[in-house]
């Protein structure tokens, strides 16, 4: 019966108008064809899958490794079409599976992927641009299933050449039932630099179970992964202020480019180096300084300007109204130029949270005290003064300073006028007005910052403050324009540079783009007197708004960059990973935060990867696996190695119920490196039999095995490593190290090293360890008021730095805090 | 600052604190010498909560509250701090990542490696020291540096040094000293050691002297100088 569908499909497989594909559990050779089917492949892929599905049903199962014997073939769904994916919604998924991502932070476009509710993400544009730059160097990268479609004849000639369905029963499966994976192939000579993710191509493509990865590398090409950070020393707004990136730690609230505040879910910091990017905003004292990948939310220029040819050598004008209604995206910082827009999203009064009201005069007072304000404790009266000096000519400004303090304290100010110096001084004894501007707004004048108490109050609470502020500090000059009407450009300087970022915060929050800019202190001359002179930092804005370069919406702000540097950078980056709406302000700029992990929900995950090196090629490939505890993992990972090629396989395996998985090298050509670095954790139930083969198949060809298991909780991990050297793999070199770490009795871990050396002219290096962790060590930590699950996990962390350290640091930072949490899981 | 009531300790069956009974007093030095495995060392131990030694009788206070229950990392976030005899080497671990998570919560990163770095400075460890693994290829003085420089990032109120001068070369052991009598105030600090030469930099309030797991005598510095010179005989 399924032969005949078979040869119907062949020359035209009927079907009826109405043909719609179930999805349904179990397998045979007419779900393979429909398959092939719906994705309307080549006839070759049809032959090819029904072929391994022959092999497959014909294969044994392993009879080494891992227990496989509770897998059941026919509860399994192995094609689902993306139009009737079941889950329906993140709220489906195991509670477990949630519950980590929740803690770890899942982008919220991964979790509509996940889902299956395939809404309008950012990360979407990200992934486009990034297309667009692959285009250009002829790099394809494409989900498996279009790259067969788009270019058969390279994948004919490939797939299936390295990892054959004969090569095991899973393989063989994979063969049958593949979907989705990556098609990656680098032309000759190239060096792709750009970030290549998988988390880009999720976004692009679906995910499947059994999904099928091909890469080729042409000689002397090379590619890797990186990711984008911030420097050190960017400020950022959170609920409590303004603080510098750095500072700010997982589980702060940041504000994001939805004008509302969402919980840091981690912090992470790397060692960079390479270019930055350095953009300054028409507000210079906004400049933000990024790695060169990181996306910042801009409109260009180019989609928004009118139809008249640029003037003289000014920028293209730009059509307000179609600035305005462009949606602005996500967009690497490398490719901004000068001209082109950032957004500074605007802060409204529902994201805040406001626990405690200020009353009018305190809002008001707080306002003059930043401006003219100090406040010291005398001790030889034992009293808490509070003092506020004007120019004595200010008498409306001193009256109303003295008429708040009385409506505040019920109690007379003392006004002392000192004629020689024209100053007016308003002096008051009282602790609980000392209290309420020293705990607001701090002391002296160049430290002067607002309480997040006072930032979270209403707009019409900060409007008092600020006018306040701006009667004692600020300046207006009025400039007649051109056509003879007026714009007024209002200014205010502090020595501050936390309370002018600050002052920005509140303008924006009562609806105003304000300007930064510095002016630099130094030595100066005033009336013959030597002065030394403070940073001043400059706030200003512009009214009508017309006058201003700033335009707006509802939302936010759109400020055009002013020049944009490029410079090179070494040491430490830093970058937020952000709940839901993935993105934070940078000095008010809306940036777009980390990547997150793969992960699914189905019990049987089966892939297969093939990899090419060619000549003098280079590829890294990195994988973090941390599968929901109900899946076996069994994956086919090869890759084909020729002459001076270098392929280095980085393989961290936390998650899964069952993982067997034994990343190859084939070094086929004289010179080839191999390198598998890997990672096994195995908590309760947990089987991880991961390992690396390596075969010297050509002279001189060198090859590194570093393993590193974790087993905890009654876990366990296996090492199973291949070394096989030829008989003609002359003065080659073999390096296996194998350490492993027992978190308690009740774990296990096993060392299955296998060496085949057919020829005397080769260097060997095996080293195998296996160690506790030590009480002594945990009680070491403790004592430095570290609590006993963190330190196992700096402990175990510490163990896998050897090979963390190679890991780009999404992965480093995702496992660390993934190890850190399996740690914090299994105490108590 | 800590009192000690009637705490008798064994370690599995072996009994080696016997019913002490003492009061350190805030702000004040203290050293506290004695015999080879007279239970000083153990003293330290179950003051910082080490899971091997059993408490038998007795409580043990911090400034008023009972903390002979409490857990070793508790107990270190009051304000207790042990200077290792013997500090371990930590694979993979750096003093950043260390004090780091030590002080999440407290400090920011990069004022702890400000502060690092500073304290670094002054106690003249050499910079790879900090970078690598902590401990790991470390001299004795340097390891005990690198205690003392833990210590003074985590700012306790009680500061136990045991033995913070053996197997320390005279020009560290100066830069240890000078730098923990600066150190020292307002804080309550235990010595223990064999040695009268540190004590003459820091000098005690007071010198304990423990014998057989018992608290035989206290007296002030000239105890010590007194010990150095005609052993402990003169106790008895």
């Amino acid at each position: 019966m399924s032969d005949d569908l078979v040869f119907d499909y062949r020359y035209g497989f009927k079907v009826p108008e109405n043909y719609v594909f179930k999805s349904r559990k179990g397998l045979d050779k007419k779900l393979v064809a429909e398959i092939s089917y719906i994705k309307k492949e080549p006839k070759w892929m049809t032959q090819f899958r029904l072929n391994a599905y022959d092999v497959f049903v014909k294969k044994q199962m392993p009879n080494w490794g891992a227990d496989l014997t509770a897998i059941n073939f026919d509860d399994i769904y192995y094609y689902i079409k993306p139009t009737d994916n079941t889950v329906s919604s993140w709220e489906d998924l195991p509670k477990e599976i949630k519950e980590t991502y929740d803690r770890i932070g899942v982008p919220e476009a991964e979790k509509n992927f996940l889902a299956g509710v395939s809404a309008q993400y950012e990360s979407e544009v990200v992934y486009k641009s990034i297309q667009k730059e692959l285009d250009k160097i002829g790099v394809v990268f494409l989900d498996m299933d279009s790259g067969l479609r788009e270019h058969p004849e390279i994948v004919r000639k490939y797939f299936g050449k390295l990892v054959p369905p004969a090569d095991n029963k899973f393989a063989a499966l994979n063969s049958a039932v593949w979907s989705g994976g990556s098609f990656l192939y680098v032309p000759k000579g190239v060096k792709v630099t750009l970030p290549l993710q998988a988390y880009f191509r999720i976004n692009a493509e679906r995910f499947g179970q059994f999904e099928r990865t091909l890469i080729i590398a042409e000689e002397g090409s090379y590619v890797h992964y990186i990711e984008g950070c911030l420097l050190a020393g960017e400020k950022i707004i959170t609920d409590q202020g303004i603080k510098n990136i750095e500072a700010i730690k997982p589980k702060d609230f940041v504000f994001t480019h939805q004008g509302r505040y969402e919980k840091v879910k981690a912090v992470m910091i790397r060692k960079y180096q390479g270019e930055i990017y350095k953009i300054t905003p028409l507000s210079a004292l906004n400049s933000i300084t990024l790695t060169k990948e990181h996306p910042v939310l801009a409109i260009k220029r180019e989609k928004v300007l009118t139809k008249r040819k640029p003037r003289n050598s000014w920028l293209p004008e730009v059509n307000t109204k179609r600035l305005i209604q462009e949606k602005p995206e996500f967009i690497p910082v490398s490719e901004l130029k000068k001209g082109d827009f950032v957004i500074f999203p605007k802060i409204k009064d529902d994201s805040k949270k406001i626990n405690f009201e200020f009353s009018d005069e305190e809002m008001e007072l707080i306002g003059f005290y930043l401006a003219e304000g100090s406040a010291y404790y005398h001790k030889q009266l034992n009293q808490y003064v509070v003092t506020f000096s004007f120019s004595s000519k200010e008498k409306e400004n001193i009256k109303k300073v003295i008429d708040l303090i009385e409506k505040i304290i019920n109690k007379k100010a003392n006004l002392q006028i000192i004629k020689e110096k024209n100053e007016a001084r308003i002096q008051v004894y009282s602790k609980t007005l000392y209290d309420l501007l020293v705990e607001n707004c701090y002391r002296h004048s160049d430290e002067k910052k607002l309480s997040e108490l006072v930032l979270n109050q209403k707009k019409e609470k900060l409007e008092k403050l600020f006018w306040a502020y701006f009667k004692g500090d600020g300046n207006l000059s009025i400039k007649k324009n051109s056509s003879g009407s007026k714009s007024y450009l209002y200014r205010l300087s502090t020595a501050s540079s936390i309370l002018a970022y600050q002052i920005q915060m509140i303008l924006n929050n009562l609806g105003i783009f304000a300007s930064l800019r510095l002016r630099k202190g130094g030595e100066d001359k005033i009336l013959d007197r030597n002065i030394k002179r403070k940073d001043q930092y400059i706030i200003s804005f512009t009214k009508p708004k017309k006058w201003s370069e700033i335009r707006e919406t509802e939302d936010y702000f759109i400020v055009p960059i002013k020049k944009i540097e490029k410079e090179f950078y070494q040491g430490e980056v830093f970058n937020l990973e952000v709940k839901n709406d993935n993105s934070y302000l940078a000095k008010g700029i809306a940036l777009h935060n980390c990547t997150a992990p793969i992960y699914t929900t189905s019990s049987l995950h089966s892939a297969v990867v093939e990899i090419f090196v060619k000549k003098g090629a280079r590829v890294r490939y990195t994988t973090v696996q941390n599968w929901s505890h109900n899946v076996y993992n069994l994956v086919t990972k090869r890759a084909k190695v020729e002459e001076e090629g270098v392929m280095e396989w980085i393989d961290c395996n936390i998650g899964s119920y069952v993982t067997m998985k034994y990343p190859s090298c084939v070094l086929t050509g004289r010179g080839a490196r191999g390198e598998v670095l890997s990672i096994a954790y195995a908590a309760k139930n947990q089987h991880q039999d991961a390992g690396a083969k390596m075969l010297h198949l050509a002279p001189e060809t060198s090859s590194r095995i570093i393993s590193k298991s974790i087993s905890r909780d009654g876990g366990r991990t296996s090492y199973r490593g291949l070394v096989y050297v030829a008989p003609n793999a002359k003065n080659s070199k073999v390096y296996v190290s194998c350490d492993a770490m027992l978190i308690d009795e009740r774990s296990r871990s096993d060392t299955y090293p296998t060496m085949k050396i057919k020829n005397r002219q080769v260097e060997v290096q095996h080293e195998a360890t296996v160690e506790k962790i030590g009480e002594e060590k945990l009680f070491y930590l403790q004592s430095r008021g570290i609590k006993k699950a963190e330190a196992e996990g700096l402990l175990v962390n510490g163990f896998i730095e050897p090979v963390t350290k190679e890991i780009p640091l999404e992965y480093t930072v995702e496992l660390n805090r993934l190890i850190n949490l399996e740690m914090e899981g299994s105490v108590g | 600052m800590i009192s000690l009531k009637n705490l008798s300790v064994s370690v599995g069956e072996k009994k080696i604190l016997k019913n002490i009974n003492f009061n350190f007093e805030k702000n004040k030095v203290y050293a506290l010498m004695g015999p080879n495995g007279s239970g000083k060392s153990t003293l330290a131990s179950i003051i910082v909560g080490h899971p091997s030694y059993t408490v038998e009788e007795g409580k043990i206070f911090f400034e008023n509250d009972d903390i002979t229950e409490l857990d070793v990392d508790e107990r270190a976030k009051k304000g207790i701090f042990l200077s290792f005899q013997q500090p371990l080497s930590l694979s993979g671990v750096t003093v950043f990542q260390l004090l780091r998570l030590a002080l999440s919560g407290k400090k920011d990163p990069l004022k702890v490696k400000e502060e690092i770095d500073f304290y670094a400075k002054k106690l003249k460890i050499k910079k790879e020291l900090i970078e690598r693994s902590l401990n790991d290829g470390a001299s004795g003085g340097e390891k005990k540096k690198l205690e003392v420089l833990q210590a003074a990032l985590l700012e306790p109120k009680f500061l136990i040094l045991d033995e913070v001068d053996t197997g320390v070369d005279v020009d560290a052991l100066k830069t240890i000293a000078l730098f923990l009598d600066e150190f020292k105030k307002d804080k309550t600090v235990l010595i223990i050691t064999h040695y009268y030469r540190i004590l003459k930099y820091l000098q005690p309030d007071y010198v304990m002297v423990m014998i057989d797991g018992e608290i035989k005598k206290v007296g002030d510095k000239t105890l010590a100088e007194k010990i150095e010179k005609e052993g402990y005989e003169v106790i008895s």
